[in-house]
């Protein structure tokens, strides 16, 4: 049954009076008063995964999650607006695209939150430097590490925890950059690994192993590595051969089933970082049924890994963000296409989460050259996540500056 | 012998020099060498052998100049920001970078977005044959450490094409780099701040009277100069108000007088008319300036942890001697912390470092076009020319994941064992998505429905006026771009491991493993992987004899040079 109790007035001002100055929607969604997930069970709170989705190239946030009750919406996409009869309605307000059947059921569910008008200030319209702000989390500098890579560093400053961090990817990336971890990076299981030729196996095998331990620590690091590159070469690829599942990932696979397969094999990680890659969310041209395909293929996907991970028994171990790394503007351009723009949603889904609307609304009307203005910092998404999820509450050392987290949790499972 | 003093800047005597440390000196102010070149350093004196560094060498091969494709034409220098203010320009005024509209008919904007995508594509891959052209120098240039400079000032003013978009700045950059790499910190800094590709890349155009950008004076003091901590906001934002009014004119600095604000300004609590001028020497009087500048050109060089009292006496050095790099660099490749057992062979080298050392110490005289540098660097995470962010690149430990240790092997491969047959030259590869439309338009379809994307109802072409289409500009803009690219010479590396190890006298697989690693590595091989790569080549050979093996020699000798390039040891330098 859907979760949507309604906020009382009385809920309002405690919200309002705890700091949290979120707007919430009167009708839409619930609201929980917790900032913290604070699970009562035995387990070991180092159990607990995050799961980032990157929506590469810039979504556009507002054929996501459709304002159908507003006029001007459809007032500056006269082509593109998405009528309310073609799309599920999930409250009084906003719809979903129809292909996004799964993240539907997630939101009627009660565990995803929708976060509105994310972003910064002083937006950059580039993607490669809005997503390296949006990876270091730290806009307009030039931090060099990312922000979970600051998070691992801080939760685990010895990086004794092999493989905190793993990165579906063809290549790392910066907001897995830690000082003290070496994330896992791994793209295809299959081809995780050295080419060689067979008469080469053994001698290079035989170079991989460590003799003596050395008087220079450079050397004994790489030993580390290529110990640890063998080894996860290896469980990758078990885990991998070992995996089914019943669960059907939707048509396109870009990666939530790979950290799926590492979850079922125990793998000790707290945090997995999966882009949908390749600019696939640069909509300019045509994008009416290529942006439904592309909310298909990520609805299904995303839907599908928490359904996975219940079958696990790990639903409630598991928390999963997804951003772009801007919205588009909210006019559509006449390629029946939009271009970049500035805030957008994000996604907080999970069975710890209290579903619901978070984030002010952005106004449609008043904006900023033809763009939304932002409503709520990224960083108090990440803020969330790393004190109300991951449990480490020195946020403003990773951030550099603290948020206050979202109450996206609920009070207790 | 008297061990070596960590932290000691006095020069090292002669009886210190050997071949080791001159093995040292060249792959640290250098990019490593062969065995002979190494002999030829030891050769001389510990002094001569740093002065050769700093000053190169007067028989160097001559270094050809960057070759232009052709790309450019003067109403190029107004090129828009984006592509929406490219057709927002061209829908305004009728014409844009000296091509007008379509007077009638259909997608009257669409010559406008081509010349932006042609302009896009031609620049980027320009430049990766600028940095093709610059890796080819740091392989052949009998002045290394000039070329090594301009890679550290590369990561330290890290500026991007990404944001330029205008390979012309970039290599201007570059050579200006070059230019000042072993001259004054003062001077580099002074013109970096007046590069075009730097006013581009931070905004600088943004920054006027009256609405300051802070994005220069911010970087210039937070990753420039000083490093976080040392100054405050209120300095930021009066840096900002002073270099405002500094712009460029295309590939000129250009001061506009209008848009400087001239008023007062609070900077390191002095109050002044300053400009930008009067702002960077304030910066530079700083003693944390100096001390920043030392510290990172000291972690570059020599190691990553550098003790507190010890970099502000390399500040001090670096201040004393006006910002002087050449006499500073001189003390430090000649003292005895350089040459002390701590640095030795602790540094893990960069992807570019990694590439060039390999070639030189296979004695190429030429870069090998495959395996590809562009997609090297891009798998092994240093791209030159597209620095991540504007803070360059982390280096160090940072270099190595287990998925990056294993794709230095595969590079390592990829040199020793070119795949031809599987090669494909990436200038020439647009993507997927062009491709579709290209196939599209080849077989004669109409342009909209050539763009639609796989799977879109054919009904949504109905009724569409669109005043430019994205997807087919891409494509006109990649096809101009690729008919005007010069090619990237595609030679696989040129080199004959039996001939060079006959010469060196190897006669038994023992003697050949021995050998190659010496050549490749600064630490030697573990007793068990030695064993391993002389049972794997004596049963490659059939025999542990090279003469019993004439002719048939070389794909077992890179087979072991293959394995030895796998270890952890290759990593170092």
């Amino acid at each position: 049954m859907a979760k949507r109790p309604k906020l009382t007035a009385d809920e309002r001002n405690t919200l309002i009076k705890s700091g949290y100055d979120s707007i919430v929607l009167e009708g839409a969604g619930g609201i929980a008063s917790s900032p913290i997930w604070s699970k009562l069970t035995k387990q070991d709170p180092s159990d607990r995964i995050l799961v980032i989705v990157e929506l590469s190239g810039g979504n556009d946030g507002l054929n996501t999650v459709i304002p159908f009750a507003d006029d001007a919406y459809y007032r500056s996409r006269p082509n593109l607006g998405i009528r309310e009869d073609k799309a599920i309605r999930i409250d009084d307000h906003f719809a979903f695209q129809n292909s996004m059947s799964g993240f539907e059921r997630l939101y009627k569910d009660g565990q995803m939150a929708i976060v509105h008008g994310v972003g910064y200030d002083q937006p950059s319209f580039s993607h490669f430097s809005s997503m390296a702000y949006w990876q270091t989390g730290a806009p307009n500098s030039g931090e060099v590490y990312g922000w979970l890579g600051r998070m691992a560093d801080a939760i685990d400053p010895q990086g004794h925890r092999q493989n905190f961090l793993v990165n579906i990817d063809d290549h790392q990336s910066i907001a897995v950059n830690a000082m003290h971890h070496v994330p896992l990076v791994f793209d295809d299981p299959e081809k995780f690994s050295r080419r060689m030729f067979h008469a080469e196996a053994e001698a290079i095998a035989a170079g991989d192993a460590q003799g003596d331990v050395d008087q220079n620590p450079s050397l004994d690091y790489l030993f580390e590595i290529a110990a640890s590159a063998s080894r996860s070469e290896r469980l990758v690829r078990e885990a991998w051969d070992s995996y089914e599942t019943p669960v059907d990932y939707g048509l396109v696979n870009w990666g939530l089933e790979r950290v799926a397969a590492l979850i079922a094999a125990d793998f000790p990680t707290n945090v997995y970082y999966v882009p949908y890659r390749n600019n696939a969310f640069d909509t300019h041209v045509h994008q009416g049924n290529l942006h439904t395909r592309l909310w298909s293929y990520t609805s299904d996907h995303i839907a599908a890994f928490l359904r996975d991970m219940d079958r696990l028994g790990r639903g409630d171990d598991v928390v999963l963000m997804a951003f772009s790394e801007f919205g588009r503007r909210v006019a559509e351009n006449t390629s029946l296409g939009t271009d970049h723009g500035t805030a957008g949603p994000a996604f907080i889904i999970g069975k710890p989460i209290h579903g619901g609307h978070y984030g002010g609304i952005p106004s449609l009307t008043d904006l900023d050259e033809g763009n939304l203005k932002y409503t709520t910092d990224f960083r108090r998404v990440y803020a969330t996540l790393i004190r109300g999820w991951m449990g480490h509450d020195a946020v403003g050392t990773i951030l550099s500056k603290d948020f206050e987290p979202l109450p996206v949790f609920r009070m207790s499972a | 012998m008297t061990p070596l003093v960590e932290g000691s800047l006095a020069p090292i005597s002669a009886s210190h020099w050997n071949i080791k440390r001159a093995a040292h000196l060249l792959s640290r102010a250098g990019f490593g060498g062969t065995p002979a070149e190494i002999a030829e350093l030891a050769a001389m004196s510990p002094s001569d052998a740093v002065e050769l560094f700093i000053q190169g060498r007067d028989d160097g091969p001559t270094l050809p100049d960057f070759e232009d494709s052709g790309f450019w034409e003067p109403s190029l220098a107004d090129f828009p920001p984006s592509r929406p203010a490219t057709t927002d320009q061209a829908a305004e005024s009728g014409e844009v970078m000296g091509v007008k509209n379509k007077p009638t008919g259909p997608r009257p904007l669409q010559p406008a977005t081509n010349r932006f995508f042609y302009w896009r594509r031609a620049s980027m891959l320009e430049t990766r044959r600028v940095a093709f052209w610059w890796l080819e120098r740091m392989l052949r240039s009998g002045h290394p450490l000039e070329e090594r400079m301009t890679l550290f000032w590369h990561g330290h003013f890290a500026t991007g094409e990404e944001k330029v978009r205008d390979y012309r700045k970039i290599k201007l950059q570059i050579d200006t780099l070059r230019a000042g790499a072993l001259g004054s910190f003062r001077d580099l800094l002074t013109a970096i701040a007046k590069d075009p590709a730097m006013l581009v890349f931070l905004d600088s155009t943004h920054n006027v009277k009256g609405s300051p950008n802070e994005n220069f004076g911010r970087e210039v003091m937070e990753l420039f100069t000083m490093g976080v901590g040392n100054y405050t906001e209120d300095d930021i934002r009066e840096a900002a108000r002073a270099f405002t009014g500094w712009s460029n004119d295309d590939l000129e600095f250009r001061f506009d007088e209008a848009k400087h604000d001239t008023g007062e300004k609070n900077f390191f609590g002095k109050k002044g008319a300053f400009d930008g001028d009067d702002i960077l020497a304030m910066i530079l009087d700083q003693e944390q300036t100096a001390i920043y500048t030392a510290s990172k050109l000291y972690r570059f060089f020599v190691r990553d942890d550098i003790p507190e009292d010890f970099a502000i006496e390399l500040g001090s050095l670096l201040r004393d001697g006006d910002y002087q790099l050449a006499p500073f660099l001189k003390t430090l490749f000649l003292s005895e912390d350089f040459h002390s057992d701590l640095p030795i062979a602790m540094h893990i080298m960069s992807p570019t470092e990694l590439i060039i050392s390999t070639y030189r110490k296979l004695g190429l005289d030429a870069l090998p076009g495959v395996p590809d540098p562009y997609t090297t660097g891009n798998t092994l995470g240093q791209i030159l020319l597209y620095p991540p962010t504007v803070a360059g690149w982390s280096e160090g430990r940072a270099w190595i994941t287990p998925g990056l240790l294993f794709e230095r092997g595969n590079f390592a491969r990829e040199v020793m064992f070119p795949d031809m047959i599987s090669f494909v030259d990436p200038n020439y590869e647009p993507g997927d998505i062009v491709r579709r439309t290209n196939d599209n338009i080849n077989a004669g379809m109409e342009i909209t429905a050539a763009t639609l994307e796989e799977g879109a109802a054919p009904s949504a072409t109905a009724g569409i006026q669109e005043s430019f289409n994205t997807r087919f500009g891409n494509l006109m803009g990649w096809q101009e771009a690729m008919r005007k690219l010069k090619p990237t010479p595609r030679a696989a590396a040129q080199f004959n491991l039996t001939k060079t190890l006959s010469a060196e006298g190897a006669r038994t697989s023992e003697e050949a493993v021995d050998l190659l690693a010496g050549r490749l590595l600064c630490v030697p091989l573990t007793a068990s992987s030695r064993n391993a790569l002389i049972e794997m080549l004596t049963e490659e050979l059939g025999t542990s004899e090279l003469e019993r093996a004439q002719g048939h020699t070389e794909y077992g000798l890179r087979l072991v040079a293959h394995a030895i390039m796998c270890t952890p040891q290759y990593q170092l330098a």
